[in-house]
C-alpha cells in the first residue's frame, strides 16, 4: 500500500498527535540497543502512539486488511533488533500507554497496560508493601509490555525467576484486530490450569503472535531484609563450584553474580577508587527475606563459600551492601569504557549454560577474545548460568566490525556446544533468528506453524524469534 | 572548528549503545514521549548528520533544539557520552549553513554588547512602565511575535529600571582584612533583571574580606549563544573575556549565576577552544571560575554565628541544571542557606529537575517550558516554602513566572541575598 495513504488512514483514525509520518521522524525508531541496528538502521512507514484496546485494534485491522507489516514496541531498549520494523511497517509505540489500571493488593496482583515502567510499577508497588521480582538492568527505562515480550529477567533470575512466572494473565489484539483475553476472561485467581497456556506461549513470543495490551501479574511480598557476600577467587573453576555448594547447603540466593578477570580489570580501569582485588572471579551473592534469615543464610554463605575463596566478606549494612554491589553495578559501563577508541557492542551478550560448564564457557570466550584480537568482559548470573559478553571494538571500523561479528558467531555456536542456549534473558529478535534450528530442530517448525495460526498474514513483526 | 573535527562529534558518537537511560532522566523526552526527544535520538542525529545521511536544514534543526541542554542526559550517560555538546555541535553545524538575520541581531549585535543589551532592557523598562506592554497584549500586538514569543514576553515582566553594573564600582575595597582579590564575573541575567543579587553579592564578598573587582569590559559568557548555534560568536565572547580577566592579577573569578560559571568551566572551554592556541590560557582561566556558594563555603569556609530567631523563613531550593550537572555542585547551596540563622530549609522533591528556563528555552518553546515549570511548581508548592532559592537568573526568572503562574505567594530568590540580608542584621565583622 502506499506509504501517503498509509499516512492519511492512521491520522484519519488516530488523529495527527499520535502518528509519526515525516522521513526525518521516522528516523528516530530505527534502532534500539542491538548493534544490529546500529549498523543497518531500519525506518518504519510510521509510527503510531495508541493508548486504547481499541485503537489497537484499529491499527490491526487496518493492517490486516491491507496487508501491512505491524511491530509493537516498548521502550526500545532490548538488544535484537526485537522492535525494529526492518521490513518496513507501522510500529506502534506502546511507551506511552503507561497506565496501572489496578492494583489489587487483596489479590497479590496488579494490572497494567504496556508502557508502564518497570522501576515506576515498583514504586507504586511498595505502598503495599509488594513487588514485581523481575530485575533488569533497564529497570528506569523498559516497559512492561517489552518485559512481557521478551520474557526478561534480570538480576534476581536466580530466586524469583522470570517474567513468564509473574504473568496471571493477558489482553492480546491478534493481527487480524480480534481480541483475546488469555489466563481467563474474568479470572483474578493465582493459579489456574484451566485450557491450553496461551499466557505463556505469548510471554517471550517477541510480538510475533499479537499485541500485548493489557498485563495481570501476580506480586510478591516485598522482603524486609538483605546482605550480600562478596567472594574472591583464584581459580575460575572454584567460582561455579562455590554456587553449587551454596546451592547444597539449602540456600537460594536472590542474587548471583560473576565478574571474571577481565570484569575485574575493566572496573578498576575505569574507577580506580573501587579496587577490586586481582583474582581469576569475584562472586556476589545477595540474599533477602526476614532479617534472621538473611543473617542464617549469610553465615552460612561464609563458611561454605570461604572453603574455597581466597576471601569473603558479608555485609548487611545499607552503605557497604553498595560499596560491594557497586563493582557489579558499573561493570556494563565499565566494560564500554576499557578502549579509549572503543565501544562495547551488544551481540552475543546473552548466551546461557549450564551451571556447571560455566567456567569452560569463559575460558573458551576468553579463547575466542584472543583469537580475534578483540577485548571482551565477561560478567552475568552465574546462579543460572547466564553470561553476559561485551566485545569492545570501534563499531566504525569496518575491518574491527568484520571480525566481531565472526567472534559471535562462534560465542553462540559456543554456547549450543555447552548444551546451552543462544540466549538467556534478553531474546533473539532479528540478531539470534538463524540459530533457531540449530536450537530447536524440528520444534523451530512447529513454532512457525504457530504463528501462522495466530498470523496467517506473517504481518505481525516479521523476521523475529523464528 | 570543522564539525565533523570536534572532539565530541569525532570520538563520541560511536559510544552510544543506545540503551536508552538517558530517556529516564530527560525533562524534555518526559512531556513529547516520543524518540525523537530521546536524548540517545539527538545522538543519532547528530551521527546521521555527521555522516551526511541528512541535510543540515531547519528541520534538523527544529527536533534538535527541543533539548533544554540542561545536562541531566550526559551526567546519567553509561558510556559517559557529552550529549549535550553533540547537540550544541550540531546545532552549530546547522547554523552556519542557514544563517538568519534576526539571529545575528540578537546574538552578534546586541548580545556581544554590553551597552547595546543593557539598552535593550532599559526599552523594554520603560514598555513595561508606560503601559506600552500592557497597551500591546491588550490590542494584540504582540501576538504578530514571531515563534513562541508572543507568550513568552510574559515570563520577561518587571524588567527593573537599573542594571547591576550602572550602579556598582569597578571597584570594591574588602572590608577588614583582605584576603582575596576577586574579579566578579557579572552576567547578563543578573546585571539586567537581578541586579539586587549582584549587589549581594558584593556586599557579602567585601564583607568577608574580598577586593571585588567588576571588569569593565567584560561580555557575555556565550552560553545563549552556543544554544542557539552560535559558536563561533561564543569562541569569540570567550577569548575575550580570558584576555581580559588573564590581565588582571585575581585570585578567583566568581559568579554568582551558574549558567556563566558553567559556560566558563574548564569542560566547556576544551568544548570550544580545545586544540586551538589559547586553550592552555583559557584552562588557566578556568581554574580561577568558582561559583559564588561554592567560593563562600570552600575558600572562605563560611560559619554563621547561630543565633536565636523567631521566626524564621521557609526556604527550599532549585538546582540549576549548570550547576547541579554541569558542575556537580549541589551541597554549597544547601549548606549556605542551612547556616542562615534566619532560614528554615526544606528541601523539595526533585531538586535537580528542571525548570524548563534554561537561557532561552523559555523563550522559543513557551508551552513546552511551562510543562516542565508546572512539574517544578507541583514540587516547590509541596514545602509551603516562603521562599525559593537558585543560583541562576535564568531559573530565578522562570520560577517567578511559575510562582505568579500558580498564584503563588512566594519570592524567588538568590541564596546570596538572603545571605546578605542576615548579615545586615548582625553586627559587622571586625
Amino acid at each position: 500500500m502506499d506509504k501517503d495513504k498509509i499516512k492519511k488512514a492512521l491520522i484519519e483514525m488516530l488523529g495527527k498527535e499520535k502518528v509519526l509520518s515525516e522521513e526525518l521522524d521516522l528516523m528516530y525508531y530505527s534502532y534500539d540497543s542491538s548493534f544490529l541496528t546500529k549498523l543497518e538502521p531500519s525506518s518504519p512507514l510510521a509510527v503510531v502512539f495508541p493508548r486504547s484496546t481499541e485503537e489497537v485494534q484499529n491499527i490491526a485491522s487496518f493492517a490486516f486488511e491491507n496487508n501491512v507489516d505491524i511491530v509493537p514496541r516498548g521502550a526500545g531498549t532490548g538488544e535484537t533488533g526485537g522492535c525494529i520494523a526492518i521490513k518496513g511497517g507501522i510500529v506502534l509505540d506502546l511507551s506511552t500507554w503507561d497506565e496501572i489500571v489496578e492494583i489489587d493488593a487483596p489479590n497479590m496482583q496488579v494490572i497494567v497496560r504496556p508502557g508502564v515502567i518497570h522501576a515506576q510499577l515498583n514504586k507504586e508497588l511498595s505502598k503495599y508493601n509488594l513487588f514485581f521480582p523481575p530485575d533488569p538492568g533497564s529497570s528506569q527505562m523498559c516497559t512492561i509490555g517489552g518485559m512481557v515480550a521478551n520474557n526478561a529477567s534480570g538480576l534476581r533470575a536466580v530466586k524469583y525467576g522470570c517474567t513468564e512466572q509473574y504473568i496471571l494473565g493477558l489482553e492480546v489484539v491478534l493481527p487480524n484486530g480480534e481480541v483475546i483475553t488469555t489466563g481467563g476472561v474474568k479470572a483474578k485467581c493465582i493459579k489456574n490450569v484451566s485450557g491450553l497456556n496461551l499466557t505463556k506461549l505469548m510471554v517471550g513470543s517477541e510480538g510475533i503472535l499479537g499485541i500485548v495490551t493489557r498485563i495481570r501479574l501476580r506480586c510478591w511480598p516485598r522482603p524486609k531484609a538483605r546482605g550480600i557476600a562478596m567472594a574472591v577467587f583464584d581459580e575460575l573453576d572454584d567460582a561455579p563450584a562455590a554456587v553449587l555448594d551454596v546451592y547444597q547447603a539449602g540456600i537460594l540466593p536472590s542474587g548471583i553474580e560473576i565478574l571474571d578477570r577481565s570484569a575485574i580489570d575493566a572496573v578498576n580501569q575505569f574507577k580506580p577508587e573501587i579496587n577490586l582485588p586481582q583474582a581469576e572471579a569475584i562472586l556476589l551473592f545477595e540474599v533477602d527475606g526476614n532479617p534472621p534469615s538473611v543473617e542464617y543464610e549469610g553465615s552460612l554463605i561464609k563458611e561454605v563459600v570461604g572453603k574455597r575463596a581466597r576471601s569473603i566478606e558479608w555485609a548487611t549494612e545499607p552503605k557497604r551492601m553498595a560499596e560491594l554491589w557497586e563493582g557489579r553495578s558499573i561493570t556494563a559501563t565499565a566494560a564500554a569504557r576499557v578502549r579509549a577508541d572503543a565501544s562495547r557492542v551488544f551481540a552475543g551478550e546473552d548466551i546461557s549454560v549450564p551451571l556447571a560448564r560455566v567456567a569452560d564457557t569463559l575460558r573458551a570466550i576468553r579463547a575466542l577474545g584472543d583469537k580475534y584480537g578483540i577485548k571482551v568482559v565477561n560478567y552475568g548470573h552465574i546462579g543460572d548460568g547466564n553470561v553476559h559478553t561485551a566485545p569492545v571494538i570501534n563499531p566504525e571500523n569496518p575491518e574491527e566490525v568484520k571480525k566481531v561479528m565472526e567472534m559471535v558467531h562462534e560465542i553462540h555456536l559456543l554456547a549450543i556446544a555447552m548444551e546451552g542456549s543462544t540466549t538467556g534473558e534478553h531474546g533473539v529478535g532479528a540478531v539470534r533468528r538463524q540459530y533457531a534450528e540449530l536450537e530447536h530442530g524440528r520444534a523451530a517448525q512447529l513454532m512457525r506453524d504457530i504463528k501462522r495460526v495466530f498470523d496467517p498474514l506473517g504481518i505481525m513483526n516479521p523476521g523475529k524469534l523464528i | 572548528m570543522e564539525f565533523h573535527k570536534l572532539p565530541p562529534v569525532k570520538d563520541q558518537i560511536m559510544k552510544c549503545v543506545r540503551c536508552g537511560k538517558c530517556r529516564s532522566v530527560c525533562p524534555v523526552f518526559a512531556e513529547i514521549r516520543n524518540e525523537t526527544a530521546a536524548p540517545r535520538g539527538h545522538v543519532f542525529m547528530v551521527q546521521m548528520l555527521r555522516d551526511g545521511k541528512v541535510e543540515p536544514n531547519n528541520d534538523v534543526n527544529e527536533r534538535l533544539s527541543n533539548c533544554l541542554m540542561c545536562e541531566n542526559c550526559s551526567v546519567n550517560c553509561p558510556s559517559g557520552i557529552d550529549i549535550h555538546e553533540l547537540n550544541a555541535a550540531a546545532r552549530s553545524y546547522i547554523y552556519d549553513k542557514n544563517p538568519s538575520l534576526s539571529k545575528e541581531l540578537i546574538f552578534d549585535s546586541l548580545w556581544t554588547r554590553p551597552g547595546l543589551l543593557k539598552a535593550s532592557s532599559k526599552f523594554m523598562w520603560g514598555a513595561q512602565k508606560s503601559g506600552l506592554q500592557s497597551l500591546a497584549r491588550h490590542l494584540g500586538l504582540t501576538s504578530i511575535l514571531p515563534g513562541d514569543l508572543s507568550k513568552a514576553e510574559k515570563i520577561l515582566a518587571s524588567v527593573p529600571r537599573q542594571s547591576a553594573r550602572s550602579f556598582l564600582p569597578e571597584y570594591n575595597p574588602a572590608r577588614g582584612e583582605k584576603k582575596y582579590r576577586i574579579a566578579y564575573f557579572l552576567g547578563c541575567g543578573t546585571d539586567l533583571l537581578n541586579p539586587q543579587v549582584a549587589r549581594a553579592t558584593v556586599d557579602v564578598l567585601t564583607h568577608y574580606g574580598c577586593e571585588v573587582i567588576i571588569p569593565r569590559d567584560m561580555k557575555c559568557c556565550g552560553l545563549p549563544h552556543i544554544a542557539n548555534g552560535k559558536m563561533d560568536t561564543a569562541r569569540k565572547l570567550a577569548v575575550h573575556n580570558i584576555k581580559i580577566f588573564n590581565n588582571g592579577d585575581y585570585d578567583y573569578i566568581v559568579t554568582d549565576c551558574a549558567s556563566c560559571s558553567s559556560a566558563l568551566s574548564s569542560k566547556n572551554m576544551e568544548f570550544l577552544l580545545g586544540g586551538l592556541k589559547i586553550e592552555d590560557e583559557a584552562i588557566a582561566f578556568s581554574q580561577k571560575v568558582m561559583d559564588l556558594t561554592q567560593f563562600l563555603m570552600e575558600k572562605l569556609e563560611l560559619k554563621l554565628p547561630g543565633k536565636e530567631v523567631d521566626d524564621r523563613i521557609k526556604v527550599t531550593y532549585h538546582d540549576p541544571c549548570h550547576l547541579a550537572n554541569a558542575q556537580g555542585i549541589k551541597k554549597a547551596p544547601r549548606e549556605l542557606l542551612k547556616q542562615i540563622p534566619e532560614v528554615e530549609y526544606i528541601e523539595m522533591g526533585e531538586a535537580n529537575r528542571c525548570c524548563g528556563g534554561s537561557g532561552t528555552y523559555s523563550l522559543t518553546h513557551y508551552d513546552l517550558s511551562m510543562r516542565i515549570l508546572d512539574k517544578k511548581m507541583d514540587s516547590a508548592m509541596e514545602t509551603a516554602a516562603a521562599v525559593i532559592a537558585t543560583c541562576c537568573p535564568s531559573c530565578m526568572m522562570q520560577l517567578r513566572h511559575g510562582v505568579q503562574r500558580h498564584k503563588w505567594n512566594a519570592t524567588v530568590m538568590h541564596p546570596v541575598e538572603l545571605l546578605s540580608q542576615s548579615l545586615k542584621q548582625t553586627p559587622a565583622k571586625k
